[in-house]
C-alpha cells in the first residue's frame, strides 16, 4: 500500500505531529485534490501495511465545500481506500458543503451525511464539532482525530459581508483545539492573492497570508512556470513554516524545504521527481 | 480461466454507477466515455468534443465556462450549438437570461446531417464523428444481422463494449439515436418541436424604470435554481439537461446587484451542487465577457475555479482577418484562423490533478475558425506557409504587408 504514496513525499505525508497545521494551496489547473487524496490514505491506512493497534488509530474529518462524497469516494478507490467502510467504523466522516449550502432549501437533507446547509459561521462550525465529537466518541475515545477541510476559502469568496476574514480565521482556531492536526487546501491563484483590490480579493489575500504564516509547513501546487509538458502536470513546493524553525524540534529533521516535480496519470496514479530526473 | 472472469465481472458490477448504466438504455444523444465509461453528451461542436481531454464529448454533471475577450461573440455560436444539439437530441434545454426569440435563432440541421438521419445509421456515424469512431464500421457492418450481433457480444468482453468503441450499441438503438454530435448550419434555422422543451428564464424581471425596494425583488439566479430543483426533480431520471448561460453579468442582461461575488459565486456553487447531484443528467455551459470582468480579477478567479472546465476565446482583431482574407489564392481551402482558443481547465481530467491526458490539447496552440457549414472549429494553430515565393520576392511594400499578418499571427 505505501507504493501509493511517492516515496519522495513520505516524510511529508506521515502523520503529521500534534496541533500542526499544514497548508496545501492550489491554482488552476493544478488542483490539490490528489495531493489530499493521499494525506487521506497516509492518515487513514498509515505507511506501514501492517494494521495499526486500536490506540493509535487515527480518523478524520473531511469537510469539502467544492466536491461531493462521490468524488472523493471514487478516487479513493482507485487508492484502495474504502471510505464508506471506514466510515461505518466511525473511523472517517464527511462533511458536505457542496450539495446544499446555496441551493433553495427544498430539497430533504439525505440523512447519515453530514451537510451543511447554512451559512452561518456558526452553525458551519456547529456541524465540524459534532461530527468531530461523533469520531471522538468512537472506540471509547481512543484515537486522534484529523481535520481536513478542502477550500474553506469558498466560505469567505462567496459568504460575502456575512462572514470575514478574521471570523473565519477565529473559527479555525477553535476548531484546531479539537482535532490532532488540521490540513487546509485553499486556492492561491495569482489574482486572489496579489491583486487586493476588491473585498473579495483582499480577505483572500489575508486570510491565505494569515494561516500560511501560522502552518507547519506549506505544500503549494502551481504549473510550470515555462509552459506545459507531456510528462509533467505542475511544481510542488515545500515550504517549512515560522514555528517549526522557531522551536527546532525533531520534525525539523523530517521536514525539508524542497521543489518536486510531479504527473498525475490518466488512471490516478501520481509520480513525483526531482527536476531533472 | 473463465470462471475467474466471470467473478471479476460481477464484482465490478457492484459498483453504483456500473450497474445503472449497464441496466439502463443509454439516452439520446448520451454515450459512454472511451476512457474510462462515464457518460458523456455532445457539445453540438464537433472538435469541441474531442478536445475535452480524450472523453469525446462533454462529461454529464460538468461544467463548462467559455470566455470571451472583445466584442465578438463566437462564444454565443459555441451557445447556440450547443443548445441546438440538446433539442435535436431531445433534451431539455434551460437558458438563463434570454428570452425566447434566442430559441427561435438557433442554428438548424446542416445538409450532410438530414440526409444522414434518412439513411443508415451507421453512415452517419462515418460521416459526423470522424478519425475517432471510424473503425466502429467493420463491427457495424457485422452487427446489422442479427444473429451477429449476440455473437459479436459472445467475443467482446461487455465491460469493453459499454465503453462504446465498437457501435454495437449504435445499432441497436438504431433511427437516429445513433448520431452523437450533428452538423448545424448557421444559415438555417432549427424548427423547434411543437411542445418545446426549451426554458427560458428571464434575467431582468421588471421594467428598469420601476423603482421598488431590493427586498421585494428576487435575483434571477435564485428563479433560476428554482426553476432547474422543480424541473430536474419532476421529471424521470432518465431525461438529459442542458444548462445554458449565455453572457453571464453582462449588463445588459443583469442588473449589477447580480455581479457580487456574493450573489454570483453562490449561483455558481449551487449549480455546481446540482450538477453533481444530477451527475447522469445534466450539464451546463455558460458564457463570460472578459472584456468586462478580466481574468486578473479574483471575481473571475473564483468562477473559473467553481466550473469544471475553462475555455478562453481569444480572437483576432477583425483587422488581421480582412488582410489575410484578400491574399486570396494561397489560402483557398484552408479558411483563416479567427482567433485563438486557450484551455484553462478540462473536466474530469484537472480535477484530478492534471496530466495523463495526450489527447487533450491542454497546453497546444489552438485556433478556431467559425463558418456557416462547418461550425466552430478548433485545430492545432499553425503558421501559414509564407505566402508564395513569388510574393516575396516582389518586396516593397507587399513584403512589409506579408510581415504585418505574421506579427499579428505571433499572438
Amino acid at each position: 500500500m505505501s507504493s501509493r504514496i511517492p516515496p519522495l513525499l513520505e516524510p511529508y505525508l506521515s502523520l503529521p505531529p500534534e496541533a500542526s497545521l499544514i497548508l496545501l494551496t492550489s491554482v488552476l489547473g493544478a488542483s490539490s485534490n490528489w495531493l489530499v487524496l493521499r494525506f487521506l490514505h497516509s492518515i487513514l491506512v498509515g505507511p506501514d501495511p501492517a494494521p495499526a493497534t486500536q490506540e493509535d488509530e487515527a480518523k478524520v474529518v473531511l469537510v469539502s465545500f467544492m466536491r461531493d462524497f462521490a468524488f472523493w469516494r471514487e478516487n479513493s478507490k482507485r487508492l484502495g481506500l474504502d471510505l464508506e467502510k471506514l466510515a461505518t467504523t466511525k473511523r472517517f466522516c464527511f462533511v458536505d458543503g457542496l450539495t446544499s449550502l446555496f441551493l433553495p432549501k427544498t430539497l430533504s437533507v439525505r440523512t447519515g451525511e453530514n451537510v451543511l446547509s447554512s451559512l452561518e459561521l456558526a452553525a458551519v462550525s456547529g456541524e465540524i464539532q459534532r461530527s468531530i465529537q461523533s469520531l471522538k466518541n468512537g472506540h471509547d475515545g481512543r484515537g486522534n482525530v484529523f481535520l481536513v477541510i478542502d477550500q474553506l476559502d469558498l466560505l469567505l469568496a462567496a459568504g460575502g459581508d456575512q462572514i470575514g476574514e478574521v471570523r473565519l480565521g477565529e473559527m479555525l482556531m477553535s476548531l484546531r483545539e479539537e482535532v490532532h492536526s488540521v490540513i487546509l487546501a485553499l486556492s492561491a491563484d495569482y489574482p486572489l492573492v496579489s491583486a487586493n483590490q476588491t473585498p473579495l480579493e483582499k480577505d483572500h489575500a489575508a486570510l491565505v497570508l494569515n494561516i500560511s504564516h501560522q502552518a507547519d509547513f506549506v505544500m503549494s501546487l502551481r504549473l510550470l512556470d515555462t509552459g506545459t509538458a507531456r510528462d509533467v502536470s505542475g511544481v510542488l513546493r515545500i515550504t517549512v513554516g515560522d514555528s517549526i524553525e522557531q522551536a527546532g524540534q525533531d520534525i525539523q529533521r523530517r521536514i525539508e524545504e524542497k521543489e518536486l516535480l510531479y504527473f498525475v496519470g490518466g488512471d490516478g496514479g501520481v509520480k513525483v521527481f526531482e527536476r531533472g530526473q | 480461466m473463465s470462471s475467474f472472469r466471470r467473478k471479476h465481472v460481477a464484482l465490478r458490477g457492484s459498483g453504483l454507477d456500473e450497474t445503472k448504466s449497464a441496466k439502463q438504455e443509454l439516452a439520446q444523444g448520451v454515450r459512454p466515455s472511451p476512457l474510462d465509461g462515464r457518460l458523456t453528451t455532445s457539445t453540438g461542436t464537433n472538435s469541441l468534443d474531442r478536445l475535452l481531454a480524450g472523453h469525446a464529448g462533454l462529461a454529464l454533471g460538468t461544467s463548462l465556462l467559455v470566455e470571451e475577450s472583445g466584442t465578438t461573440d463566437f462564444g454565443g455560436s459555441l451557445l447556440r450549438y450547443y443548445a441546438s444539439e440538446g433539442v435535436v437530441q431531445g433534451h431539455h434545454v434551460h437558458v438563463l437570461g434570454m428570452g425566447d426569440a434566442w430559441g427561435r435563432d438557433l442554428p438548424g440541421l446542416g445538409e450532410s446531417s438530414k440526409v444522414s438521419k434518412k439513411e443508415t445509421a451507421s453512415e452517419g456515424l462515418g460521416a459526423l464523428e470522424g478519425p475517432v469512431l471510424e473503425r466502429k464500421e467493420p463491427s457495424n457492418a457485422v452487427g446489422r444481422g442479427g444473429s451477429g450481433v449476440e455473437e459479436n457480444k459472445m467475443r467482446i468482453a461487455w465491460r469493453y463494449e459499454r465503453l462504446g468503441q465498437f457501435g454495437l450499441k449504435g445499432t441497436s438503438t438504431s433511427n437516429s439515436g445513433a448520431i452523437f454530435c450533428h452538423d448545424f448550419d448557421l444559415s438555417k434555422r432549427l424548427t423547434l418541436p411543437s411542445p418545446s422543451l426549451m426554458y427560458f428564464v428571464p434575467s431582468i424581471t421588471k421594467p428598469e424604470f420601476e423603482f421598488r425596494d431590493k427586498t421585494t425583488s428576487t435575483s434571477p439566479f435564485n428563479k433560476f435554481l428554482n426553476h432547474l430543483v422543480t424541473h430536474l426533480a419532476a421529471n424521470s431520471s432518465a431525461t438529459v439537461h442542458r444548462v445554458v448561460i449565455p453572457n453571464l453579468l453582462s449588463p445588459a442582461l443583469y442588473s449589477s446587484d447580480d455581479s457580487r461575488p456574493e450573489s454570483v459565486l453562490q449561483f455558481l456553487h449551487a449549480l455546481r451542487a446540482l450538477l453533481r447531484k444530477y451527475s447522469t443528467q445534466l450539464t451546463a455551459m455558460i458564457t463570460i465577457p472578459v472584456t468586462l470582468y478580466p481574468r486578473s480579477t479574483g471575481l473571475t478567479r473564483w468562477m473559473e475555479l467553481l466550473s469544471d472546465g475553462v475555455l478562453e476565446l481569444a480572437p483576432f482583431p477583425s483587422s488581421a482577418i480582412a488582410t489575410k482574407s484578400t491574399p486570396g489564392a494561397s489560402t483557398i481551402h484552408e479558411e483563416p484562423p479567427q482567433g485563438m482558443l486557450k484551455i484553462h481547465r478540462l473536466p474530469i481530467f484537472h480535477e484530478k490533478g492534471g496530466g495523463g491526458g495526450e489527447a487533450s490539447g491542454f497546453g497546444d496552440d489552438l485556433a478556431f475558425t467559425l463558418s456557416r457549414r462547418k461550425g466552430l472549429v478548433f485545430k492545432p494553430f499553425s503558421l501559414p506557409p509564407v505566402e508564395g515565393d513569388s510574393e516575396a520576392q516582389q518586396g516593397g511594400i507587399e513584403h512589409d504587408h506579408g510581415k504585418a499578418t505574421k506579427v499579428d499571427i505571433d499572438f
